[in-house]
């Protein structure tokens, strides 16, 4: 980012998004979870979705830093801190999430005293927190040398580095030597936590009995390896676009890639086999998520976010030989697999709740109404809040309009098509389209469930397939989308202030430095 | 000592939701929050049809899963067999409304029938003996509710509201700890029957079928 336009245009568009999501999560701190659209049948939604995709990030790419730091798979160093300072952020992001999700957002810190020996969740609170030690001093440790290098220089970077460093001064090969010892142990200790974490977290789900969609065992199994996938794909994306060794190791990103592709590849099979064995099953709680997976109002997440760009458009340029030498190629697939695990995450908690757990409980309810008027934007909300939407939205597409021609203007230099130009050119009138349509009609927010309707209009698909039959029942209202908006802002601000401020690449280790043998 | 049970004999049952009502009465329960509702269930094909309707209370089970997945132990099974929450302890994050097999859980949103909440809205729920009154930002808004069987009423030893006002007396409730009982009887029924019983919860609610 040497550009200075496009360096101030990517802060603009990222501090928008993240005050106005502020904002959401202002509101939904005074309203409470009226605001969003749960309901007693779906009481996990969007925020739950997004709490175990970071929490997947997370172990996925600490699990990577280990093949690093404990199995000495040099290959990737290039990218080990960075892991490591992506797990810490997903992580964070994760419990941000939890924490905007539960009731009581005051006493989430009684979970440390109200034990409950039997519940996974407690275990797995206890978890996060010891996994988030281990990062921390795993992190420093790595970082320790070079915070005392660039402590020694001017300027607000060496200022922090210096109060970072915590007063250690030793730079000696020997004291680096011991660091890697103990990055080392720390990484082996993490290994079985990290496992524990996401795992965990899918036994979160998996041990619920009443829901035969989550009940296998298999289910905690899928979470890992899908975080592995995801994890590694955000590695292979960073080191592509925004490290200097991912550009100067050519080979770097493709192997990374490879993995990912494997790793992809095991999601699938793993996938095919709870699909296979749950339809073969025939048990109508179960049938019906796999119906509200393939056929509800979310097909699409699961047919074309999932599946298309996220496992098979990704897999054939990561192993297509034309493709996959290049890191650009490869980058760019692995952010498409960073994105559609999303999907899946959203297929895991979602389809849990579109069976009855009791045949005709969902007629029985009184009918009421679960529509809180802010789930309609903008002209719904306090005359103040109006204005800050309509401003955020104004300054973030000017932002974004900014970074696009940028990214023209570096197209044409290199004598890109003119299709890729005008490709991005209709994409920011879009943008822009879409965002005044948005602020002068108030569009319910129903955004998420409209998305099926329109593509079953567009694309030659059978009607049933976009049928409201298995409706979910669910569609994340609009502050529920705003404030995931916000705590993911959030999460790239911290990442960007550290990959600027914080020597995340580092001197590369003289060979031997490090290599303690056990 | 004690053990609760509810016996509902759905033959007796038409379907009338008094109970749901008479429960919204006595607990003061927001929109979307029912302890009691009646399940209309078909079986056959026309012409050959019959409607069943299954009023269900929370199961108060034995092994209930709810109470296990709690993070914070915010809710438990009492010796005399009624599953509890402590409000004050719940940190509302829904787990155990996942974790229950009967949708018996609720939780407050917060919201009212009437746009502040009338008179009757305002005033405070006997539940557990509080004498809550709902207020934003106070439980048992962002909390997970159930059936708790009246515990206000049984400790003065009133039956449950969903009880007393079956106007065809399809509900019965009892101490299963006392061979005598009412309910102690009816279990032994032939027709006697628990829902989703596979699942290993031992609901304290028996049907007659
Ligand atoms: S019916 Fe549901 S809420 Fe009631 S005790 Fe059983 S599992 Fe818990
Ligand atoms: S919602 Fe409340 S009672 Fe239910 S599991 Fe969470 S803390 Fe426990």
């Amino acid at each position: 980012m040497q550009d200075k336009g496009l360096y101030y245009a990517y802060w603009v568009a990222l501090l928008t998004v993240t005050l106005v999501g502020m904002g959401a999560i202002l509101v939904r701190f005074t309203e409470g979870l009226a605001v969003t659209n749960l309901s007693n049948f779906v009481p996990w939604g969007l925020w739950v979705a997004f709490y175990i995709y970071f929490i997947g990030l997370s172990a996925g790419s600490f699990l990577l830093s280990t093949l690093i730091y404990v199995f000495g798979v040099k290959r990737f160093e290039a990218v080990g801190r960075l892991a490591v300072f992506t797990a810490l952020i997903s992580l964070v992001a994760g419990l941000a999430f939890v924490w905007v999700d539960i009731g009581h957002m005051e006493r989430f810190y009684t979970v440390f005293y109200n034990i409950n020996a039997t519940s996974v969740l407690e275990w797995e609170i206890f978890l996060y927190n010891f996994y988030v030690v281990i990062l921390l001093a795993e992190l420093w440790l790595l970082l320790r040398r070079d915070f005392i290098r660039a402590g020694e220089g001017e300027g607000l970077a060496a200022q922090i580095c210096r109060l970072l460093a915590l007063g250690s001064n030793d730079v000696s090969p020997d004291s680096v030597k011991r660091d890697m010892g103990l990055v080392r142990i720390l990484g082996a200790v993490g290994i079985p936590v990290a496992i524990g974490v996401h795992g965990g977290t899918g036994a979160i789900f998996a041990v619920v009995a009443a829901r035969p969609y989550w009940h296998s065992g298999l289910f905690p199994i899928v979470f890992l390896v899908s975080a592995l996938a995801s994890g590694g794909a955000l590695l292979a994306f960073l080191a592509a676009f925004f490290t200097k060794e991912g550009r100067r190791d050519r080979a770097l990103v493709p192997t990374l890639g490879k993995l990912v592709g494997g790793l992809l590849a095991l999601d699938l099979l793993l996938l095919a086999s709870e699909f296979l064995v749950g339809l073969y099953g025939n048990i109508p709680e179960d049938m019906a998520a796999y119906n509200a997976i393939t056929q509800g109002p979310y097909w699409w997440v699961f047919w074309a976010v999932q599946l298309g760009l996220g496992a098979a458009l990704p897999l054939l340029i990561i192993f297509n030989g034309r493709t996959n030498v290049s890191p650009t190629w490869v980058g760019s697939a692995c952010l498409l697999v960073v994105a559609g695990v999303l999907g899946v995450r959203w297929n895991i908690v979602n389809p849990g709740f579109s069976g009855q757990q009791i045949e005709g409980l969902g007629s029985a309810v009184l009918p009421t109404p679960r529509a809180f008027p802010i789930t309609r934007l903008p002209s719904q909300l306090p005359e103040p809040t109006q204005w800050f939407f309509i401003l955020g939205t104004l300054v973030f597409i000017g932002a974004v309009s900014v970074i696009f021609f940028h990214l023209l203007r570096q197209l044409r230099e290199q004598r890109a098509g003119v299709l890729a130009r005008s490709g991005a050119a209709l994409g920011l009138l879009a943008l822009i389209l879409g965002s005044l349509w948005f602020i002068a009609n108030n569009i319910p927010m129903s955004t998420a469930a409209a998305i099926g309707p329109s593509l079953t209009a567009i694309l030659p698909i059978p009607k049933e397939y976009a049928a409201t039959r298995f409706s979910s029942a669910y569609t994340p209202s609009l502050i529920e989308w705003l404030a995931s908006a916000g705590i993911i802002g959030l999460a790239v601000t911290l990442f960007t202030l550290g990959i600027r401020l914080l020597p995340m690449e580092g001197e590369p280790v003289k060979e031997g430095a490090w290599h303690v043998r056990p | 000592m004690k053990r609760y049970a509810m016996v509902i004999d759905l033959l007796r049952c038409v379907g009338c939701n008094a109970c749901t009502l008479a429960c919204k009465q006595e607990n003061h329960t927001p929109p979307g929050v029912s302890y009691n509702v009646v399940i209309p269930q078909e079986e056959g094909q026309y012409p050959n049809i019959k409607r069943l309707t299954i009023p269900r209370p929370c199961m108060q089970c034995d092994q209930p899963p709810c109470v296990k997945v709690c993070p914070v132990r915010a809710t438990w099974k009492r010796d005399d067999g009624v599953v509890v929450i402590d409000y004050e302890k719940c940190i509302g994050c829904r787990y155990c409304m996942a974790a229950c097999p009967y949708g018996a859980r609720y939780f407050d949103f917060g919201e009212n029938y009437t746009e502040r909440g009338n008179e009757f809205e305002r005033a405070p729920s006997p539940e557990y003996g509080q004498n809550r009154v709902r207020e934003k930002g106070k439980s048992p808004i962002g909390n997970v509710r159930k059936c708790h069987f009246c515990l206000h009423r049984i400790v003065k030893g009133e039956e449950p509201a969903c009880v007393q006002t079956c106007m065809s007396r399809a509900r019965h409730f009892g101490d299963l700890g006392d061979p005598e009982s009412n309910v102690s009887r009816l279990v032994k029924d032939r027709r006697a029957f628990r829902l989703r019983q596979e699942l290993g919860t031992e609901p304290s609610v028996y049907y007659l079928k």
